[in-house]
C-alpha cells in the first residue's frame, strides 16, 4: 500500500482547513428574509413584467368602470340622430355612431357592464365550483363518481350554446343578473374539474395524515389545510374566467340574446356597429379594442398567476 | 492475481490518467444574475480500468462535477475554470457537437434515478438501440478496450478482430449442434458431456459472446483446439441489432432480455430499469463510465447485486468508472481512490482504506464518525476484539432482561391488513399476521424493503387505517374502539414522525403555527403559553427561536424533520412511530437526528417504533428489531442478536447488503 | 384494448342521456307556445291546433315527450320543422359545410399551432419566440366576433383579396377566412400548450440520458422531446374538433354560411325547439365519439396508460 500502487496525481491530498472552513451541521440561515409560500410568490410577480402591465391596465379599467365621470362628463344615452355616424370633433374624440350617440362615452361606460358581469359570474363559478369540485375531490365514492358525471354532462354542452338556449327562454328579464347565472350554469364544471384536481392531490400529502394523527378531525383538514393548499389553481383559473366571461357576455350581447338593449355593453354597440363596417369601421373598432384590451389584461394576470402560484407549469 | 494487479498498475502508469480534472470551478447563475460557487478548485483523476469514488453530501457538488466531464450540466450552469482532459484531450469549452461525438463511445453515463431516466414511451430496446446507431456501433463485433484485450491476452491469443464476432441468435441452434457432436467426438460422454452442453447453453448468449469465447470454451470442455477453432468459426459469424441489444441487456443481468426488450419502462421495476440504463450506458463500450449515485434508489439488497455487477462487467471490459456517492462505506468498498468533496470544494482524497483509516481533514473525520455503515461494522470489529461495544453507541442499548421485564406500552398481535388491487379477484396481504411488542422506555425497529409492509403496520398502529385482522393495543386497550374523546386521547399519545420531510409540513404554515397545531387541536393552554410552549420545543430540537416566523420551504430536510419531531413532542407523548423519519436525509444530518431521538429518549422515558428500510441506522437506535419481507414478520429479537447471529436467511442478506462489510477498518 | 373500449363506450351512455336530457329540458321550457308560432298571425283554430298538438306530442307530460323524441331520434327521425320540413333534411344540407369549416379550421390551427408552438419551445428567449407569444396571448383575447370582423374589413372589404361573405354554398376559397378565425383562438392555445410541453420536456431526466448517449441535439429533440411533447397536443386537438363545430355559431352568423351554427342560431331565435335539439344532441354526439377517438389515441401514444 505505498508509491507501488499509487499513481501520480493521485497521492494522498488533505485540504488546508484555512480553505475549507467547517460548518456547523445543518445550521439555520438567519440573516435570510422570512418568507411564505405568499410572499415568495409576491416577489415573483413583482419581478415579471407581464404583472406590471396587466396589473396597471387592470387597475386602469377599474378606475373607468367606478367612476366613469372622472372621464367623461356626458350621458351615454344621449344620442342625437342628426350626429349619425359623425366624424370625430373636438369634446368626441371617437366620434359617433349610428344612433349618434357619441362612441367614446359609450365606450367608457361600456367598462361598468363588461367588468361587474365578469365579476359577478367569476365569484359565482369559483364559489359553485369549488364547493362541487371539493366536496367530489375530498368525499370520494359515489359522490365523487355522480358530481364527475354531472360535470361531463355540462362539458358536453357548448356553453355558448346552452347559454342561448336559455337565455332565449328569459328574454323578457332585463337585468343583468339573468346573464351571470346563465353563465354560472354552463360555466363551473372547469372550475369544478381543477378544485377536484387539487384537492384530490392536496388530500394526499403527508401533512394532511400527519394532522390526523395529532387529532385533527376531517372537517378541520379540509378548512385548514387541504382547500387553503389547492386555492393557488383556483385563483389562476379565476383570474382567466374573468376573462372568458367578459368575452361571453359580449358575445352573447352581439348574437343579440345577452344584455337588453337599453343597458350599455361593448358587445351591443359592436353589433349594431357591424351593419355600417363597409363605411364606418371605426365605430366598431373602439368597443372592440377596449374589450380586446380588457380581456388581455386578464389573461396576462392568468398567466403571471400561474407563473408566480405554480412553479411546475411555467409559461416564460 | 497479486502478479496480475501489478501488472496492471504498470500499465496504468504508463498510459497515463484517462480523465484529468484540474482546478475545476462551476458557477451556477441564479435569476436575479449571481453567480453561486458549485464548484470551486476541484482536482481529480481516473486511471484506466480504475474505479474513482467521489463521496459527499447533497450540494457538496460532487454530481455537478461529474456532469461536467460529460458536458451535460444542468439549467444555468457553467464551467469558468480550470481544464477536464479526456485521453489527453481538452474538454472544457468544447463545442456540444464535439460533446456528442464523445458521449455514448468514450464516456458513458449511468444516472441516479431509474425511474425518470428512461423515456415512457419508447420500448427498452429502442432506447438501447439508440445508443448503438447514434455511435455508429458495429453491432456484429465486440469492441473492448485495449486494457481489457491486454488483460485477456494472457489467456487467449486473439489472432484478428473477428475473433471478437458475437454468436448469433439464428445460428445459436446449429452452434449448440456442432458442439454437441464435438463434445461427443471428443470422447466425452454422460454427465460431463451433459455438464458442458448445460454451461454453453446458459454461457453462450447472442449478441454478447464472441467467437474467441466459443473457442476457449469449447477447448476447456476438451475439444481439440484445431476442432473448436473450426466450429467458431464456422458458426460464428455475427449478430443482429436485436440480438446485440439482448445480449447488453443480458449482460447487465437481466433475466429474458429478448423479451424485456421489447417490454416499456413502466413494465419493468427499479432494479431491472437500473440494469437497462446500466446497459445503455455500456453499450458502446465506454473507456470511462460515469456513475451517478446509480443505486441510491433502490434497495439495500437489490442494490448489492446491481453494484456487484456492474463492478464485474466493468473490470471484464476494462471500463473506468467514476463513482458518485454519498456513502462513504460504499465508496471505500468499491473505489481504489476516494475524493471527498465538502461544499464544492476537495477536501481530502487518497487511496481508500487510507483515508477511511486515518481521516485528517475534519469533514472528513466527520463523515467517518456519522455514517452508520461504518458504524455498525465499527462494532463488530470492536466486539471481535472482546472490547466494550456499548462505548461506541450513542444510543444506551436497553439490557435484555430488562426488556423481558418492562411492560409493553404498544401490543401488536396477529395484525393483517388486505388490500383490494384493482381488477383483480383475490386480496393482497400487504400485512400478514404479523406480532410484537414495543416495551417501555425502549425503541423497537421494524426493518425490511419496499413493499415489505412495514409502513402499513405503522400506519394500523397510528390507527390511520384499520387492520383487516388481528389488533393493537395501547396500554393494554384494544385501539380499534376508540373513539371520539377517548380517540383523541390517543392521539395526544402516540404521535408520528413521517418520512418526507418536503411533505409533512404544511406549506402555507408559518413554523410557529405548525407546532403549536396539537396544542390548538387539544385546547391546551392560551396564546401567551402556546408562544412560551413553542419555543421550548425549538429549544429541545436545538433550532433557534427564530424559525418561528420562517416557513417550511426556507428549511433544510433535516431542519424539518426536527420541527416535526418538535410538533410530535409538543403533547408529550408516550410514543412516537417514526416512519422513516431519517431516511431521506444526508449522513451527517442523519447523525444528528438519531442523536436528538436518542436525547429525547433518555430524557423523556419515550418508546419509540421506528420503522427503516436500513440495517445500519438500526444498530445506532433499536433495542429490538423486527425484520419484515412480503408481509410477513421474518425475525425478531434484540438488535445484538440479529446482529451477532441473524438467524433467516433474509436477515443475512441485508446484514450484508450493508456497504462496507469487506471492509478492514481500524478504530480512529 | 377490447375490455377497455367497451367500458369507455359504457361510460359514455350516462352522458349522453344526461346531455339529451338537459338539453331538451332547457329546450322545451322555451317560451310560447310553438303550435300558436305555427299559426303565424292568422287566428288560431282550435281543432287544428288541438290535432297538431296530438301529432307532435306536445299534450303528453315532458319526459314522456323526451321518450319519444329518444326513440325517434334512434331511427333518424327528428320530426319535422314548422315549416314542414323534414328536420333530418336541414341538418343533412347544414352539416357538410359546417364539417368543411371545422375541417379547414383543424388543419389550419394543427399545422400552424404545432409549427410555430414547436419554434417557440425551442428558442424560448429568442425575439420570435417572444413575438409569437405576444401574437398568440392576442388572438386569445380578442373574441371571435372581433377577429371575424377584423378580417372582414381587413382581407374583404380594404384588400379585397378574399370574399367578404360566403353564402349558402360556399367553396375552399370562401371558407378560407372563416376557417381562420374559427381556428385563431384554438391555434393560440396549441402554440401555447406546445411550447410549455417541450419547455418541461426538455428538463427531463431522460433527455440527460439520451444526451448522455452520445445522440445529437436533432436527434434528442426529435425522438424524446417532440415525441413525449405532442401526447398532450394531439390530445387537445382531438378534443377541439367537436368544439370547432359547436363553436361555429359566431363565424358562420359573421360570414353568412349556412351551416349547423348558423341554423341552430335562427331555429333558437325562431323557436324551433325540435331543430336545436336534434343539432345539439348530433354535435354532443360527435362530441362524444371525439372524446372517444382522443382516449384511445391516448392509449396508442403513450404506452403507460394501455389497457388501463
Amino acid at each position: 500500500m505505498t508509491d507501488m500502487t499509487t499513481l501520480p496525481g493521485q497521492e494522498r491530498y488533505v485540504a488546508p482547513l484555512d480553505e475549507t472552513p467547517l460548518q456547523d451541521v445543518d445550521n439555520v440561515d438567519e440573516s435570510a428574509p422570512a418568507s411564505s409560500l405568499w410572499t415568495d410568490a409576491w416577489r415573483t410577480l413583482r419581478r415579471n413584467p407581464l404583472f406590471i402591465v396587466s396589473g396597471l391596465l387592470i387597475m386602469f379599467i377599474v378606475i373607468v368602470a367606478l367612476f366613469p365621470t372622472l372621464f367623461t362628463k356626458q350621458d351615454p344615452n344621449y344620442c342625437v340622430l342628426e350626429n349619425s355616424l359623425g366624424k370625430p370633433s373636438p369634446g368626441h374624440p371617437f366620434g359617433f355612431d349610428f344612433q349618434g350617440c357619441d362612441v367614446y362615452t359609450r365606450v367608457v361606460y361600456g367598462t361598468r357592464t363588461s367588468l361587474s358581469v365578469g365579476l359577478a359570474a367569476t365569484i359565482l363559478v369559483v364559489l359553485i365550483g369549488t364547493l362541487i369540485g371539493a366536496l367530489a375531490g375530498f368525499f370520494g365514492g359515489w359522490l365523487d363518481s355522480l358530481l364527475s358525471r354531472v360535470t361531463d354532462i355540462f362539458l358536453a354542452l357548448p356553453i355558448l350554446l346552452g347559454a342561448i338556449v336559455v337565455l332565449q327562454m328569459f328574454k323578457t328579464n332585463g337585468s343583468i343578473w339573468k346573464i351571470v347565472l346563465v353563465m354560472a350554469l354552463f360555466g363551473w364544471t372547469s372550475t369544478a374539474r381543477i378544485a377536484r384536481g387539487a384537492v384530490l392531490e392536496t388530500k394526499n400529502l403527508e401533512f394532511n395524515t400527519a394532522s390526523t394523527a395529532l387529532g385533527s378531525s376531517p372537517s378541520r383538514n379540509l378548512f385548514r389545510h387541504i382547500l387553503p393548499n389547492s386555492l393557488a389553481p383556483i385563483i389562476v383559473i379565476g383570474t382567466t374566467s374573468l376573462a372568458t366571461y367578459i368575452v361571453l357576455e359580449a358575445t352573447l350581447s352581439f348574437l343579440g340574446v345577452g344584455l337588453p338593449t337599453t343597458t350599455v355593453s361593448w358587445g351591443g354597440d359592436i353589433s349594431e356597429a357591424q351593419t355600417n363596417l363597409m363605411t364606418n369601421p371605426m365605430v366598431l373598432f373602439y368597443p372592440s379594442a377596449a374589450l380586446a384590451i380588457t380581456v388581455l389584461s386578464f389573461i396576462m394576470m392568468g398567466d403571471a398567476m400561474k407563473d408566480a402560484l405554480d412553479p411546475k407549469s411555467r409559461t416564460a | 492475481m497479486e502478479n496480475n494487479e501489478s501488472k496492471l498498475v504498470a500499465m496504468q502508469k504508463e498510459r497515463g490518467p484517462l480523465l484529468e480534472v484540474k482546478n475545476l470551478a462551476i458557477d451556477f447563475t441564479t435569476d436575479d444574475k449571481r453567480a453561486v460557487h458549485a464548484v470551486r478548485d476541484a482536482s481529480f483523476s481516473v486511471y484506466p480500468g480504475q474505479w474513482v469514488a467521489i463521496v459527499g453530501e447533497s450540494g457538496s457538488g460532487k454530481s455537478t462535477s461529474a456532469m461536467s466531464v460529460l458536458g451535460l450540466l444542468p439549467g444555468t450552469g457553467h464551467v469558468v475554470g480550470g481544464s477536464i482532459k479526456l485521453n489527453g484531450q481538452e474538454l472544457v469549452g468544447l463545442k456540444q457537437k464535439d460533446f456528442d461525438k464523445l458521449r455514448g463511445s468514450a464516456m458513458g453515463l449511468v444516472p441516479q434515478d431509474p425511474m425518470s431516466n428512461l423515456n415512457p414511451v419508447w420500448r427498452i430496446g429502442t432506447q438501447v438501440k439508440e445508443a448503438l446507431k447514434a455511435n455508429n456501433m458495429d453491432v456484429a463485433h465486440e469492441k473492448r478496450s485495449a486494457l481489457a484485450t491486454a488483460l485477456a491476452g494472457d489467456e487467449v491469443k486473439l489472432n484478428d478482430s473477428d475473433d471478437e464476432t458475437f454468436i448469433g441468435s439464428t445460428e445459436l441452434p446449429a452452434l449448440l449442434e456442432a458442439a454437441k457432436a464435438a463434445i461427443a467426438e471428443a470422447g466425452l460422454t454422460g454427465e460431463t458431456a451433459e455438464r458442458s452442453m448445460a454451461y454453453f447453453t446458459e454461457e453462450w448468449v447472442p449478441g454478447s459472446e464472441t467467437r474467441w469465447r466459443v473457442a476457449d470454451d469449447l477447448i476447456k470442455a476438451g475439444v481439440n483446439a484445431d476442432k473448436a477453432w473450426a466450429i467458431a468459426k464456422s458458426h460464428v459469424t455475427g449478430s443482429t441489432m436485436d440480438d446485440r441489444i439482448a445480449g447488453l441487456l443480458s449482460e447487465a443481468g437481466l433475466p429474458d432480455a429478448a423479451t424485456r426488450a421489447r417490454q416499456f419502462p413502466h413494465e419493468f421495476s427499479g432494479g431491472m430499469r437500473q440494469r437497462a440504463l446500466i446497459a445503455i450506458g455500456l453499450a458502446c463500450r465506454p473507456d470511462l463510465l460515469i456513475a451517478d449515485e446509480p443505486t441510491s434508489a433502490l434497495d439495500v439488497t437489490v442494490q448489492k447485486k446491481i453494484l456487484d455487477h456492474l463492478h464485474m462487467l466493468t473490470d471484464s471490459l476494462g471500463t473506468a468508472v467514476l463513482f458518485i456517492t454519498h456513502d462513504l462505506g460504499l465508496a471505500a468498498e468499491r473505489a481504489q481512490h476516494i475524493v471527498v468533496m465538502y461544499k464544492g470544494q476537495v477536501v481530502e482524497s487518497g487511496p481508500s482504506l487510507e483515508v477511511l483509516q486515518h481521516p485528517q481533514h475534519p469533514y472528513t473525520k466527520r463523515l467517518v464518525a456519522a455514517a452508520p455503515s461504518l458504524a455498525s461494522h465499527r462494532i463488530i470489529s470492536a466486539k471481535e476484539r472482546g472490547q466494550d461495544a456499548n462505548a461506541l453507541l450513542e444510543h444506551r442499548v436497553v439490557g435484555e432482561d430488562k426488556l423481558e421485564h418492562s411492560d409493553a406500552i404498544i401490543e401488536v398481535s396477529h395484525l393483517t391488513r388486505e388490500f383490494k388491487l384493482p381488477r383483480k379477484k383475490e386480496m393482497f396481504k400487504a400485512v400478514d399476521d404479523v406480532s410484537f411488542s414495543v416495551k417501555r422506555g425502549s425503541t423497537l425497529a421494524i426493518v425490511g424493503e419496499s413493499g415489505s409492509g412495514k409502513s402499513t403496520v405503522a400506519n394500523m398502529v397510528l390507527k390511520l387505517l384499520d387492520p383487516t385482522d388481528g389488533t393493537v393495543t395501547y396500554e393494554g386497550q384494544n385501539i380499534s374502539e376508540f373513539k371520539g374523546k377517548r380517540l383523541l386521547d390517543f392521539r395526544r399519545h402516540v404521535q408520528p414522525v413521517f418520512q418526507n420531510p418536503y411533505g409533512s409540513l404544511d406549506p402555507m404554515y408559518s413554523i410557529f403555527r405548525s407546532i403549536e397545531e396539537p396544542l390548538r387541536i387539544h385546547g391546551i393552554g392560551d396564546k401567551k403559553s402556546r408562544v412560551a410552549r413553542v419555543s421550548e420545543l425549538l429549544d429541545m430540537v436545538e433550532l433557534p427561536k427564530s424559525v418561528m416566523q420562517r416557513y417550511p420551504n426556507e428549511l433544510s430536510g433535516g431542519q424539518r424533520q426536527r420541527i416535526a419531531i418538535a410538533r410530535a413532542m409538543a403533547l408529550d407523548p408516550d410514543v412516537i412511530v417514526c416512519d422513516e423519519a431519517v431516511s431521506a436525509l444526508d449522513v451527517l444530518v442523519q447523525d444528528q437526528v438519531l442523536r436528538l431521538l436518542n436525547d429525547l429518549q433518555a430524557e423523556k422515558n419515550l418508546s419509540y417504533l421506528f420503522i427503516t428500510h436500513d440495517l445500519a441506522v438500526v444498530r445506532q437506535i433499536a433495542d429490538e428489531v423486527v425484520v419484515m419481507q412480503h408481509g410477513k414478520l421474518v425475525e425478531h429479537a434484540t438488535t445484538d442478536e440479529v446482529f451477532d447471529h441473524p438467524k433467516m436467511q433474509y436477515t443475512r442478506d441485508l446484514l450484508d447488503a450493508i456497504p462496507g462489510g469487506k471492509l478492514q477498518l481500524g478504530l480512529d | 384494448m377490447g375490455k377497455y373500449l367497451l367500458r369507455r363506450v359504457l361510460q359514455v351512455i350516462p352522458v349522453v342521456l344526461g346531455t339529451t336530457l338537459l338539453v331538451y329540458a332547457l329546450v322545451f321550457a322555451l317560451p310560447g307556445d310553438p303550435v300558436k308560432a305555427m299559426f303565424g298571425d292568422k287566428p288560431v283554430n282550435q281543432a287544428v291546433a288541438a290535432q297538431i298538438r296530438a301529432e307532435y306530442h306536445l299534450d303528453k307530460p315532458f319526459i314522456v315527450q323526451y321518450f319519444i323524441f329518444l326513440k325517434n331520434a334512434l331511427t333518424l327521425d327528428f320530426g319535422q320543422t314548422f315549416a314542414g320540413q323534414p328536420v333530418i333534411d336541414e341538418i343533412a344540407r347544414a352539416f357538410p359545410v359546417t364539417i368543411r369549416l371545422a375541417l379547414m379550421a383543424f388543419v389550419f390551427e394543427a399545422i400552424f399551432g404545432v409549427i410555430f408552438g414547436v419554434i417557440s419551445g425551442l428558442k424560448k428567449g429568442k425575439w420570435y419566440d417572444t413575438v409569437i407569444l405576444l401574437v398568440s396571448l392576442l388572438l386569445i383575447s380578442v373574441p371571435t366576433f372581433v377577429t371575424g370582423f377584423l378580417c372582414q374589413y381587413l382581407f374583404g372589404i380594404k384588400w379585397s383579396i378574399l370574399p367578404v361573405t360566403a353564402g349558402s354554398n360556399p367553396g375552399f376559397i370562401d371558407l378560407l377566412m372563416p376557417a381562420m378565425v374559427l381556428g385563431s383562438v384554438s391555434m393560440a392555445y396549441i402554440i401555447r400548450l406546445t411550447r410549455a410541453e417541450i419547455s418541461s420536456n426538455i428538463a427531463e431526466d431522460y433527455v440527460r440520458t439520451a444526451r448522455a448517449k452520445g445522440m445529437s441535439n436533432g436527434q434528442v429533440m426529435l425522438r424524446h422531446v417532440l415525441r413525449n411533447s405532442l401526447i398532450p397536443v394531439v390530445t387537445y386537438l382531438g378534443q377541439d374538433i367537436a368544439a370547432l363545430m359547436g363553436g361555429a355559431m359566431i363565424s358562420e352568423t359573421i360570414f353568412n354560411i349556412h351551416g349547423v351554427g348558423w341554423l341552430t342560431y335562427q331555429s333558437i331565435l325562431k323557436g324551433e325547439g325540435n331543430l336545436v335539439v336534434s343539432i345539439v344532441t348530433l354535435l354532443m354526439l360527435i362530441f362524444v365519439v371525439c372524446n372517444l377517438i382522443v382516449d384511445l389515441l391516448y392509449a396508442a401514444l403513450d404506452p403507460r396508460i394501455r389497457y388501463a
